[in-house]
This record gives structure tokens, sequence and C-alpha cells, in this order.
């Protein structure tokens, strides 16, 4: 809970001007990351103490061009600012400033000026003005804006106290205010200043403009023509006034790096094979850079299970600890290594500016999907795991193109499919060849592009489908390419895996456990945990009745009880289909050979024929590339939207069309 | 003429745009009377970039096709 007492500060800027590494200085890891209220936007606070009895409580909102609602980033601090109620209000704001960008950063700041909230200006890039022989009168600016202007180095730590002095002291300023509407739209605002009873007249102008773009908006008598459009035209007159006074810049030395990086960077060919190279790299680096970590994991839990086991006699506890508990716990940790290297990557390319590019040249590719050029991390980080995917997409915007990806990302191939379409292909896809491909290899090629295709037609009919809310506008700065800070890419993974494993991980455990009971616990046998087995054989506990009680549906599919026992029991996670089917075969180890072996000698009993067929093996294999069954991804979904509806529809819906599909393609292959 | 003729290493000043522009387009910088100037294009032509008012700004084709500028100059 925010301590009562402590001063609201809000860091308001563009985006690239350095906000994150300054609220990371400002507060250090003390930071927690939540929502916005109503939006899938994440929120970051942090608390500090920045002087004897005072509690610093710094906000770090999203980047805007202005305070205007153009889209919900921007309608988020709106709502920040316009905030009266006293335990919401911001009480100081921290303007930022990119020192060699200036024009557009003034244009924002000198908006919040005129709503009254006493605020500082820290301009940024200090280094880099100096590098480019640029200057900046700050004391004359600060007299101007009537407000303290601070140069700030987010690197070095330079004049952060000198930032934080001036924000205690700070004051509304007396220079108010910057502009004003003449004629018809200044008659309008009185009219919305008497209604509404609004002191400030610029709080009232933005509440006013925001209101009536409402589309049944009654109470309020739509404004004049070009209201935004003159206010806009009026500050940067009065902006570039203040750049002529104050400022002054060496033209030779601009940007230079930036340019001359683009022209490799964004060609129109080097560009995309640069992209490719970069996503390849990101494939490689989650499938085999998280193998030793994870083996890791997964060894020192299976040692401490073991563990567990020799110290006391089998009993209740000991089972639901090292069969429920455990598996569940190792169900978190797993995925720290990915979630950790998968965010320190996309962390990498914010911060050295190069994500903007890839949302530039992706962008002609996705729009036909719905999707910007963003979605394609999610995507391509999705054949390794729906878990860190999902959850990148938190670094998206637009929460339209942000509730697609995360509809359609469980469709892309995961690696925990992999052992289920190993076992199932090597049973019943013939080991021989055609024009020198492997049919195996084509078929598992062919299942991976199927995820692809699946996830992208997907998002393409949700969009057609979904009521068009009005789409901002694809307006996208290109921000100059910088130096990746340590500190923010720690930062930015520290904070991903916390709240992984807080809010996520407690729901995987839950599920865990649960599942541990509805495998152990039967309705007609009462289970033995005195064994050192399994205190239920499979096809007693609710699991299995479950499995048979459904196979009368899964008939269709070509599903006998067995395999639909597995099925309900890879809900935990795919891979489990391939441990459930060496226990229903009685197959003492899980080696897959040795399982399909025995799964191959099944025979069906109508036909008399072996049981696994292409058609049944093919109907189980298309059955698992559409259906959710994963628990983790569950929770991560029910996480990430904040809506437990969402997910619940979601695996309903992917699993009616796994369903759907293993249908057909058992009915035309039988 | 409009911005999405504009030819690499040409300036051009916008002119006064439609009304049904967004308006962010403005806040961002890019408005008439600014000097522009083509940065970079994505493939196919589409997104584009530009640099206005020391700013690089990508926009989609469509977007740019609306925008009236001056005859370009070499620079």
């Amino acid at each position: 809970m925010p301590d009562k007492k402590a001063l609201r500060i809000a860091l308001v800027g563009r985006p690239n001007t350095g906000k994150s590494s300054l609220f990371n200085r400002l507060t250090g890891l003390n930071q927690k990351v939540g929502n916005y209220p109503g939006v899938t936007m994440e929120r970051t606070t942090g608390l500090a103490k920045w002087a004897p009895g005072v509690l610093a409580e710094v906000i770090d909102l999203p980047g805007v061009y202005s305070l205007h609602a153009s889209s919900t980033d921007e309608e988020v601090v709106m709502d920040a600012l316009l905030q009266e109620a006293p335990e919401e209000r911001i009480d100081r704001v921290i303007g930022l400033a990119d020192g060699t960008n200036l024009k557009t950063c003034l244009f924002v700041f000198s908006q919040v000026l005129d709503l009254g909230i006493p605020a500082v200006l820290a301009v940024t890039m200090r280094d880099e003005m100096e590098r480019r022989g640029m200057e900046l009168k700050t004391e004359e600016l600060s007299e101007t804006l009537g407000c303290a202007v601070i140069l700030v180095n987010t690197r070095t730590g330079d004049g952060l106290d000198a930032l934080r002095e001036a924000v205690l002291r700070a004051e509304p300023s007396p220079k108010l205010p910057f502009f004003q509407p003449g004629g018809l739209h200044l008659r309008w605002l009185a009219q919305v200043q008497e209604d509404q009873s609004m002191a400030m007249p610029y709080r009232a102008w933005l509440w006013g403009l925001k209101e009536s773009q409402k589309p049944h908006s009654t109470t309020l008598q739509q404004p004049p023509q070009r209201a935004r459009t003159d206010e806009a035209i009026q500050r940067y007159r009065q902006v570039n006034q203040w750049l002529r006074d104050f400022f002054e810049a060496d033209p030779v030395k601009d940007r230079r790096w930036t340019a001359r990086l683009d022209r490799v960077v964004v060609h129109p060919v080097w560009g995309s094979f640069i992209l490719f190279g970069l996503l390849f790299l990101l494939f490689q680096g989650l499938f085999y850079g998280s193998e030793a970590p994870m083996n890791f994991i997964d060894d020192q839990l299976a040692a401490l299970s073991t563990w567990l086991t020799s110290v006391g006699p089998p009993g209740f506890l000991m089972h639901l600890v090292s069969k429920g508990v455990l598996p569940g716990i190792a169900g978190v940790l797993m995925f720290i290594p990915q979630i950790a290297l998968l965010f320190g990557f996309i962390s990498l390319l914010e911060e050295s500016g190069y994500m903007a590019r890839v949302v530039f040249i992706m962008d002609r590719f996705m729009r036909p999907f719905g999707l910007s050029g963003k979605s394609v991390v999610p995507m391509v980080s999705g054949t390794a795991c729906a878990i860190p995917a999902i959850m990148s997409t938190r670094n998206m915007e637009n929460s339209r193109e942000r509730f697609l990806a995360i509809a359609v990302t469980p469709l892309i191939t995961c690696s925990a499919r992999l052992p289920v379409y190993a076992l199932l292909i090597g049973l019943v896809i013939p080991n021989s060849s055609f024009l020198g491909m492997n049919f195996r290899g084509v078929v598992l090629l062919a299942l991976y592009a199927l995820g692809f295709v699946a996830a992208l037609a997907g998002s393409a009919i949700l969009n057609r489908w979904m009521p068009a809310k009005k789409t901002p506008a694809f307006l996208l700065e290109m921000p100059p390419y910088r130096w990746p800070q340590g500190r923010n890419v720690i930062t930015s993974v520290w904070n991903r895996t916390k709240s992984f494993v807080t809010e996520a991980g407690k729901i995987i455990l839950a599920i865990s456990i649960l599942l541990w009971f509805l495998a152990s616990f039967g309705p007609n046998k009462a289970p033995d945990f005195t064994q050192e087995r399994a205190p239920l054989a499979i096809e007693e506990s609710y699991i299995g009745h479950a499995g048979k009680a459904i196979e009368p549906i899964m008939a269709p599919l070509g599903f006998d009880w067995k395999v639909s026992v597995a099925v309900v029991s890879s809900f935990v996670a795919r891979e489990v289909f391939v441990g459930t089917m060496a226990t229903l075969y009685s197959v003492d180890d899980e080696d897959n050979a040795t399982i399909r072996a025995q799964m191959a000698r099944e025979v069906d009993p109508r036909t008399g024929q072996p049981y696994f067929t292409l058609a049944v093996g093919v109907s189980i294999l298309l059955f698992y590339a559409f259906a959710m069954q994963c628990m983790s991804t569950f929770a991560v979904v029910a996480r990430e939207t904040q809506s437990y509806r969402f997910a619940i529809i979601q695996f309903l819906v992917l699993g009616l069309l796994a369903y759907g599909v293993a249908w057909v393609a058992y009915a035309l292959l039988s | 003429m409009f911005l999405s003729d504009l030819p690499f290493g040409h300036t051009a000043i916008v002119l006064q745009t439609p009304d049904s522009l967004p308006v962010k387009l403005f806040e961002m910088g890019c408005m008439p009377g600014e000097e522009i100037e083509l940065a970079f294009y994505a493939p196919f032509q589409d997104p584009m970039c530009f640099k206005v008012q020391g700013t690089l700004i990508s926009m989609r084709r469509d977007l740019a096709q609306i925008i009236p500028i001056t005859e370009p100059d070499a620079r």
C-alpha cells in the first residue's frame, strides 16, 4: 500500500528521453510493477527516501508526445495528471527532455506546466550534448518557464541531487499560461469551465477535448474545429522562440552516427537480413542458451525429491510434497532462464533504439494480420516457449494488438510439443524418404509451419471479427542509437522475473497441487500412500475416470481411453503425454523407443489390427498442435490479461479448434 | 506534390494539411511550414521515415500520400 504521506512524483516525457534510466536511478530496485486500472498496460512505481521524513513515490508514466489522447498511453498519462482525489493526486512532475532533441520535448513540458502542477524539467543526455557541441542556457530557460531546469546524466548520476532538491522545492509556475485559446475556442473553454466548475483553464481544455471524443457525449458542447491543431501550432511557435534564445548547436556534429548506421540497419535488403539474423540468434539463444540452466534446475529438484523420499517413510504428506508441490515449483523455476534471457534481449533491443526499427521493417508484413512489427518477438520466442513469449507482449503499446498476440501465441509450436511429436511421428510415420526428403522430417517441419500459419490466420480472423475501435495512426519515432545501459537491462530482467514468480507462479503451483490430487485420489478406491509406487493405479484416479468418461466424446477423433487419459493429464504440460503413456503401457523407463515399441504392439479390439494407425497418429498430432494444454500458459495469460475469463475462453476455443481439426483429419484418413 | 513523392536527397516544406490528418502528427513535430526530408523506407517503400524538426518520424505510405508539400529542392 502506498504511504499516505508519500510525495507522489510522476515522470512525464516523450519516449526515448531516458525516462526509465532516470526512474531506475531515482528508485533503485525497490520497484513495483502493476497495471493501470482498466487497461492492460504496465504501471511501474518505486518508493525512495529523499530526505529525512520525506518519502517519494515515483511513478513512471508511459512516454507520450502530447497530453492529448491519441492512444491508451496518452489516456493513462492524462488520467493520472487530471486526478483530483487527495490520495491519487500527483504532487510533483519531473518533465523529461532529451537535451539533443529539445524541441518536441519542450512541447509536452509546456502542456504539463499549464496544468499548474509543481514541475521541474530534467534535461538528459548531457554527455551527448557536450560531445555534439550543444549548449543550453538553463538559467535563462528556467527564468522563462518559471520552474527549475536541471541537467542530469543518468549514466554517472550527475545532477540527481540537484534534481531531488528542486523537486522538493517546486511550486506551480508563475509564468502560466503558455497557451491561449482564441476566439471560438476560448468561448467553448469558458463554457466547459463553467459547467464543470474547473478553475484551471488548461485542465478544462484537456478534459473537455477528451470527453468530446467519446461517441455519445451529450453533456458537452462539441468543441470548434482544429482545437488541438491550433494548440500545437501555438506551442511550437513558442518553443522555437525559446530555442532561438537559449540553445546553441553545432550542426556539423549532429546525429551523424544514427544516420550512418541507419544506412545499413534499415536498408530495404540488408536491413531484413540483419533482422532475420537477430531473430535467429534469439531463437538459438532461447533454445540452447537456456538448456544448461534448465537442466541444472531440473537436476537439483530431482535430487531434492530423491533426498526427501530417503529421509522419511512414504506417506500422504511425502507424496504431496514430492509429486504435487515440487513439480509445481519446478514448473515455475524452469521458465526463469528463458524469461530472463528473452527480457535481457528485448531490453537490449529497446535500449539501443533497434526495436523501433524492427517495427518499421516488419510493419508491412504483419499489417494484414492486425499485428505490428513488434509481434515478431513473441512469435519467434513462442517457438521456444509460450510463457516468456506471452510475457514479452508487455512491450506492446497498442492493447488491441497485444490482445491478438496473446490470443494466438499458444498456437506456435513450442519446445514442449517436441517430445510428443517425436513419439508419435516415430510411431506412425514410416522412416523412408522420397526425393531425398525424409518423411518424418517433412512431417515435423509441416507441424512447425502449421503453428505459424494457424497463429497468423487466427490473428487475421480475430482482427476482422473484433469490434473495430478507432485504431491510432501508425506514427513512430525512430530514436537515435544509444549504448544500452546495463542498469536498465538488469532492472527489466529482475522486474519481469519477479512478477512471473510471484504472480503466475502462485497459479501454477495451485494448479499443480490440484492435478496431483486428481491423479492420486479416485472416486471408488482409497489411495495407498505407504508404497513406493503410485498411490492409485492411474485408471482408478479421478483423471483416469475423467479420461474414460470423455472416451465417447473423443471416439470420433480415434482416441481410446488411454489416449484420452493422457490428453487430460497433459494439461500440466504437453510433454506429460509421454510419461502418462509410459505409465499406462507399464513401461518403466521413459525412453522414447521403449514406449514406442510397446505402443506399436497395441491392438485395436474392433479390427484386430495395430491401434496406432496413421489416422490415429495424425489426429493426436493435430490435437496437440492446436490445443492449449499447458497450465503455465493458462496462468500467464490470466496474469497478463488480468482476466481469468480471457484465459478460460482461450482454452475452450483452442480446445474446440483442436477437436475439430483432429476429427476432420481422422475422418479423412481412416 | 505529396510527401510520398519526395525523392532521396531533396527537401520540401510541409503545406497546410487537411483537417482529417491525425493531430499526433503535428504534435510530433511534422507540421505546416517545416522542412522535411526522406530518411529511409522499409521494403516495398512502406512505411517511410522522414526527418523533420530534428526527429525521425515514420508513417505508413497511405498517410504520406495525403500530406501536401512544396516542390522538392535538391540539397
